[in-house]
């Protein structure tokens, strides 16, 4: 691969108490791109991507040996601040989750967490991010109404836009539409597209089209290990392992 | 798209979060709020510690005090004797008539209470429409808010009459009135707890049961109780908990004779419970002697009842929770076994009847049976609130209400005590406010399941089970007499908060926990401390429950007496403490000493009690509200 690797991980291994749940993973994830992550239910995907804005600290009986290099700094390095990494690394969830607050302070909740209080700098922000994820023209008019009376698609940009204000340098999505309807998820993959070339994306999804339409690079994971990894014309016409091409010719999965 | 080409625009870097030095090397400027995050949490859990010093302390002081009435009576001696006569020439300490009282008239209360109980939780979660629902449902809970004294008062002056007029005895202070009041004390506990219970039994149960073509007793009957028998049990144990650990209304109508009832179902006898004597003899005794010891030796036997009853209600709760089958094994399942062989007894008893009826005059019959124990249950608060209103409507004049009170309460007014209750209730939530928050957030946002938080859950729970009687022994032993704090509001003001801090922390947790997961992660995602989570995030949609939480305790501290009677509080004074270091005039203990101690003065007592309920009710009621507004905003 040519490009640079915004993300880096190497020999990643990771315990949830006895449970194995990744095993020697080492995979580069280039800048400025759309990663997909597949595989069956189970197989560590979510695991991998919450491993890299360590969310995965928040549970307690997990364990992690190997690195992760985030533009060549070890993200477990004893002395990194992980709020920081949480800050350049950040992720939209599966359910929409937005705060119960006005849609205004959803998106200025992170640029305020990190210390911007002046109300014209936060205006352009919630603007500018809004825009970003495609739902500024829709809600406008309603700024300062309450979040969760916006459809579920809406909720998700919102989410998306929540996460474009505090300027991450790469955007972790899991499965981010497997909650919504097929004119929603197409919104979304748009808006990836869009994302992607200003941001890196790491998106899991269940859904293989998906990955084929939205991404440059596919990595294909099965029981905790990562198969395979490469361009994603090539995992879907020509993979490499046979393990990849019975997954994605459904004979499993 | 006109939406793709709004979205190029803006992505050429925003411009004001520039902050060149934030990289992920150590150089980064989150070591400052990672510092602030860390002392939060050290702050929080100090705080969270001081429910375990405060049961500390409390056994400590009274194992201190009552160790010694054991060493001179010898345990079996104090446990088992027949006699407490603590006023005679050679005074003798046996707590059994004391026991037995307290036993005798929770069990009766128990037979009362039970079946309207369970049958109004029936209704509520089984038969009422929402209408219906509405008004049984408050209706129950308000009488949860009468304050016990107000209970005693109108025991004394109603209840206790009628006994003795209805069956033709000497006097109505007697075992049966304390079980009649204990009754409808313990009522709303069993109801609500038992109606989370049947609440909770799966849908499924019930249309797969309703699918076979059963009716909706049948169904009740086969199904839903039985499904929700542990969490019935449970009620039952709580609501016996409820009853041993009541001390002014018990005190006020079973006569407080220390004797064993002859023969022992002889329900027009008077009896004595723990409680009673606590209540009675604490005020009069001389500090140090033999009988102050006895007294708290009375104490600690209270106190191990009430968390012997209180600790197998939690264990099959607790039970419940993990677990949902429907018998649950080991000592839970141990403790709910008597019950659920009663239920069955009672069931094969009732089974050969019910089937010479059709099921349809079955089911009209239990039906009827049910309304039957809803109606008595609202009659019962009908007539106490009727009887006080009524009664007391007349003496609330511009007078009475901020004037000073003369001739022992007889003339004047209770502007005073108005204002000392309110002093008094102010300084508990000032306390414990701050630190039931701070302690729930640190259980439940802080830390995961270790020994500590067990050990702090564990002490909450106690706290929560002991009696306010108890509290307010303590609060005489350490802070009236160990700290030298003498009667004074402050001591009073600590005392109640003690006693409603458990509530505070329960409700904060309650409300913490019911917030989704997913907005925490939401939130660290965006790179926010802990700390900025919590504060930012989670406690502003927790907070109309944590506020709930703090207003029923309100109401509960403002109707006490108990805690406050050897602590704080005086029966007349002229004047406004101008210091915490002063006692003060309370609502609760002025009704208690007007209707104790003060022949006539009817209209005094009846307003006294008037004003009393109006502000207890009103308290609960801004908590019912509360609730009702954010359960609609959850709607939305």
């Amino acid at each position: 691969m040519g490009e640079s690797a915004i993300l880096e991980t190497k020999c990643l291994n990771l315990w949830y108490g006895q449970k194995h749940a990744l095993i020697d993973i080492s995979v580069r994830i280039p800048k400025n791109t759309v990663t997909a992550l597949i595989g069956p239910s189970g197989c560590g995907k979510s695991t991998l991507l919450r491993c890299c804005n360590r969310m995965n600290d928040l549970i307690d009986s997990s364990r992690v040996t190997g690195e992760i290099l985030f533009n060549g700094n070890d993200i477990h390095d004893p002395r990194a601040d992980v709020y920081t990494i949480r800050e350049k690394i950040g992720m939209v969830f599966q359910k929409p989750n937005p705060f119960p607050k006005s849609i205004y302070d959803n998106v200025a909740y992170g640029p305020r967490i990190h210390g911007v209080s002046e109300k014209k700098v936060l205006d352009r922000i919630v603007e500018d991010s809004l825009r970003g994820a495609a739902l500024w023209d829709e809600v406008k008019d309603r700024l300062y109404e309450p979040a969760l009376a916006l459809s579920g698609g809406q909720q998700q940009r919102l989410c998306i836009a929540r996460c474009l204000a505090v300027e991450p340098e790469v955007i972790l999505m899991d499965e981010p539409c497997s909650a919504l309807d097929p004119i929603a998820t197409a919104k979304i993959e748009d808006l990836i597209i869009q994302i992607a070339r200003e941001h890196t994306v790491v998106i899991v999804t269940h859904n293989m089209q998906q990955a084929a339409r939205a991404s440059e690079y596919t990595g294909f994971m099965y029981l905790g290990k990562l198969i395979e990894f490469d361009k994603t014309t090539r995992i879907f016409e020509d993979p490499a392992e046979e393990l990849t091409e019975n997954y994605i010719t459904g004979r499993f999965g | 798209m006109k939406k793709e080409q709004a979205a190029l625009v803006p992505f050429q870097g925003f411009g004001r979060l520039r902050r060149p030095e934030v990289r992920i090397d150590p150089s980064s400027a989150g070591a400052k709020r990672q510092l602030v995050d860390r002392i939060v949490g050290k702050l929080l859990f100090s705080v969270a510690l001081f429910a375990i010093i405060a049961v500390f302390f409390i056994i400590v002081f009274l194992l201190r005090d009552g160790y010694q009435i054991v060493l001179e009576t010898g345990p079996w001696h104090f446990l088992t004797g027949q006699d407490w006569n603590p006023a005679g020439q050679n005074p003798i300490f046996g707590v059994l008539p004391l026991i037995v009282g307290t036993l005798l008239v929770m069990a009766l209360a128990m037979v009362i209470a039970v079946p309207l109980s369970i049958g109004t939780a029936v209704y509520i979660a089984e038969i009422a429409g929402p209408g219906t629902k509405a008004v049984v449902k408050p209706a129950v809970e308000l009488l949860a808010g009468i304050p016990s004294v107000v209970y005693g008062f109108f025991g004394l002056i109603l209840l206790t009459d009628w006994i003795r007029v209805a069956f033709d005895q000497p006097s109505g202070s007697s075992w049966l009135a304390g079980s009649i009041l204990l009754a409808i004390m313990a009522i709303p506990t069993i109801t609500s707890v038992a109606e989370d219970a049947i609440g909770s039994v799966p849908r499924e149960f019930r249309e797969g049961s309703l699918a076979l073509g059963a009716n909706h007793w049948q169904t009740i009957k086969n199904v839903i109780v039985p499904g929700a028998l542990s969490g019935i049990s449970a009620a039952i144990i709580l609501g016996m908990g409820r009853a041993i650990g009541e001390t002014m209304a018990v005190l006020m109508v079973t006569g407080n004779a220390a004797v064993i009832p002859d023969p022992i179902l002889n329900v027009f006898s008077p009896v004595r419970t723990l409680t009673g004597t606590l209540g009675i003899e604490m005020g009069e005794v001389a500090f140090g002697s033999q009988h102050y010891h006895a007294l708290f030796g009375v104490a600690v036997v209270l106190l191990i009842i009430t968390l012997a009853v209180n600790s197998t209600a939690r264990l099959i709760i607790n039970r419940i929770q993990r677990t949902s089958r429907p018998t649950p094994p080991g000592w839970a399942g141990a403790a709910s076994v008597p019950f659920v062989r009663v239920a069955r007894a009672v069931r094969d008893f009732v089974r050969p009847q019910t089937r010479i009826l059709h099921p349809i005059t079955a089911q009209r019959f239990a039906f009827s049976l049910i309304a039957l124990s809803v109606i008595s249950v609202i009659a019962v608060l009908g007539v106490i609130i009727a009887e006080i209103v009524v009664n007391g409507a007349g003496a609330i004049t511009w007078e009475f209400l901020t004037g000073s009170p003369s001739d022992l309460g007889r003339a004047g007014g209770i502007f005073p005590a108005i204002v000392g209750t309110l002093y008094l209730v102010g300084g508990a939530l000032a306390v414990a406010f701050p630190l039931g928050i701070a302690t729930a957030v640190y259980l439940i946002e802080y830390t995961a399941d270790t020994p500590l938080t067990r050990g702090i859950r564990a002490a909450v729970d106690l706290l929560n089970g002991t009696p306010s009687i108890v509290f307010g022994l303590f609060g005489f032993a350490f802070l009236v007499l160990f700290l030298n704090f003498g009667v004074s509001m402050i001591a009073g003001q600590i005392t109640l908060a003690l006693m409603i801090l458990p509530t505070i922390i329960r409700t904060t947790e309650e409300s913490l926990r019911s917030i989704p997961h997913s907005l925490r992660e939401g939130s660290y995602a965006l790179g926010a401390t802990k700390w900025q989570t919590i504060w930012r995030v989670v406690l502003p949609p927790a907070l109309p429950g944590i506020l709930t939480g703090a207003i029923l305790s309100i109401g509960r501290a403002a109707g006490e007496t108990a805690p406050i009677m050897f602590t704080a509080v005086v029966f007349s004074s002229r004047y406004l403490p101008s210091s915490l270091s002063e006692p003060v005039m309370a609502l609760p203990y002025h009704l208690f000493i007007l209707t104790t101690s003060v022949p006539g003065a009817s209209a005094q007592k009846y307003g006294t009690a008037l004003v009393l309920l109006l502000m207890v009710l009103s308290i609960y009621l801004i908590a019912i509200l509360v609730r009702r507004r954010c359960h609609r905003a959850k709607v939305m």
